[in-house]
């Protein structure tokens, strides 16, 4: 307890730290990426380059792979892997020598080994499969650096409330995929809930397009969209450079 | 213990598993989630992924097969694949349903589309409409050349494939995992039958208009007005299902 002017300070103290706790939650997942896309650049490039890449060469990912998901055999004990629920490579079209459309893709498995997600990618025969059109693949292949997709209903994959994070993959200076991880909104929130918490007032994360990811109130809850009407009843601080925001009243 | 509770604290027998096996596989098979033709893992693999015996697995991929879902091939590049039959048998498949089975149906569809599309329209992005917008275009382009897809048969496939994606798009724009799950298993129950009435190349015309006229709403952020479209799609199909069912001789 103090004076109001010490008061709002606390309040101002405590938005930049739930701002860092959440900058480092998301950018331990986007180290994890940079590490698949580092290796990824490796695998497209077989023989220095000097024949196409196939299949098979994506495999050597896979210890890599297994070892930044939740559960995952050689997963070190750091938050971030308690994070993250699928990760993987997407190829882009014709890339490969030997499948015009093909995901390296993991995921968590609560009984036992990561299990890969293997999907018809033929846009002929299936209703679903043109991945370029997803946020997560083509905000990195318009150029973003670090994208984060959602929260979204991932039916695709998980049937979960998800976020996907995701960077590009430049092998030779020319797009080759995307290297994306899936974190659930639940795990997203747990990590960074007690950090708002400690806000005083309403506070909630948004992503680009406004949608709340977290949240310390029920009136402002993941999956709403909060539009900033410019009535100057909140602030807003973004997360570094990161497509998200911190909303908290304005003092 | 009464009976009841007795039946609450038995163990889930094997029937069971098998059964919900067949339930997930079917499911995905159905709205399309896996493609006609895709290979499924090895037995052993499936099993474990699905956390069930080889045995329970192998039962379910018999059901499976009998239902026409599944092909298994022996041999080099055998297997067991996916198989979407392009054409229903729709007076077979009607025949196992009433019609009180169907109205209950249609009545269960229609609050969980209903709602979705309201709360769609309340809570979707710009990146949420684009998709459905997409939809609509892709079955307009197969409806207006229906020759490209190979067949009649094959461009019915492909609108009822898209019809069922249409669905899901909305469901997820609501931002509910559990409601957009009980899209795909209504789908899956009663999808390619419900939306048959609708679906023959003459009758797009007024599903593409209720689906624009859902997409409009949901853009629009007009809540009531998203809901109210979007039971009437599943009443109205509900209704011309119904009339089906009510002239087929037993």
């Amino acid at each position: 307890m103090g004076t109001p002017a010490s008061v709002a300070q606390a309040g101002h103290d405590h938005a930049a730290t739930a701002v860092a706790r959440v900058r480092e939650t998301a950018e331990s997942v986007f180290e994890a990426l940079r590490e698949v896309r580092d290796a990824a650049v490796a695998c497209v490039r077989p023989a220095g380059g000097a024949r196409r890449p196939v299949v098979a060469d994506l495999a050597a990912l896979r210890p890599l792979l297994w070892a930044r998901l939740r559960g995952g055999p050689g997963a070190l004990p750091s938050p971030v892997a308690t994070l993250i629920a699928g990760i993987g490579f997407i190829a882009a079209p014709g890339l490969l020598a030997d499948a015009p459309w093909y995901l390296e893709w993991w995921q968590e498995n609560p009984s036992g080994h990561p299990v890969q997600l293997l999907r018809d990618l033929n846009p002929a025969s299936s209703a679903f499969y043109d991945y370029t059109h997803w946020d997560w693949f083509a905000g990195p292949y318009s150029g973003a650096e670090r994208t984060i997709c959602g929260p979204y209903v991932d039916y695709l994959c998980t049937d979960e409330y998800s976020l996907t994070l995701s960077v590009p993959v430049l092998a030779g200076g020319t797009f080759a995929g995307v290297a994306a991880a899936d974190v659930f909104v639940r795990r997203f929130e747990g990590a960074v809930l007690p950090a708002l918490r400690e806000v005083p007032g309403p506070a909630f994360l948004v992503n680009a397009e406004g949608r709340v990811v977290a949240s310390n109130t029920a009136s402002w809850i993941a999956g709403s969209v909060y539009r900033d009407g410019g009535s100057g009843d909140f602030s807003v601080h973004p997360v570094g450079d990161l497509p998200l925001s911190l909303v908290t009243a304005a003092r | 213990m009464n009976m009841a509770r007795r039946a609450v604290f038995s163990p889930v027998d094997s029937t069971a598993r098998v059964d919900a096996v067949v339930r997930r596989l079917a499911d995905a098979i159905a709205v399309g989630l896996l493609a006609d033709g895709e290979q499924l893992p090895s037995e052993a693999e499936l099993a474990g992924r699905l956390g069930v015996s080889t045995v329970t697995l192998r039962e379910a991929l018999m059901a499976l097969r009998q239902q026409g879902m599944v092909e298994t091939r022996r041999g080099r590049g055998g297997g067991s694949f996916v198989r979407l039959p392009a054409e229903i048998d729709i007076a077979a498949r009607l025949r196992e349903l009433a019609v009180d089975e169907l109205r209950d149906f249609g009545d269960h569809y229609a609050a969980i589309a209903g709602t979705a599309a309201r709360l769609a329209a309340e809570r979707a992005l710009p990146s949420d409409v684009a998709p459905l917008w997409r939809t609509i275009e892709e079955m307009d382009a197969v409806a207006a050349s229906p020759g490209d897809a190979g067949s009649p048969a094959e461009a019915r496939a492909r609108l009822r494939r898209l019809d069922g994606r249409f669905h899901i798009e909305v469901a997820a724009a609501s931002q509910s995992a559990r409601l957009t799950r009980e899209e795909i298993r209504l789908q899956a129950d009663i999808g390619p039958l419900l939306w048959l009435p609708h679906e023959g190349l003459g009758g797009h015309d007024e599903t593409a208009a209720q689906h624009r006229a859902i997409a409009e709403a949901v853009e629009r952020g007009d809540g009531e007005r998203a809901r109210a479209v979007a039971e009437r799609h599943v009443l109205d199909a509900t209704r011309h299902l119904i009339e089906l069912r009510l002239r087929l001789r037993e």
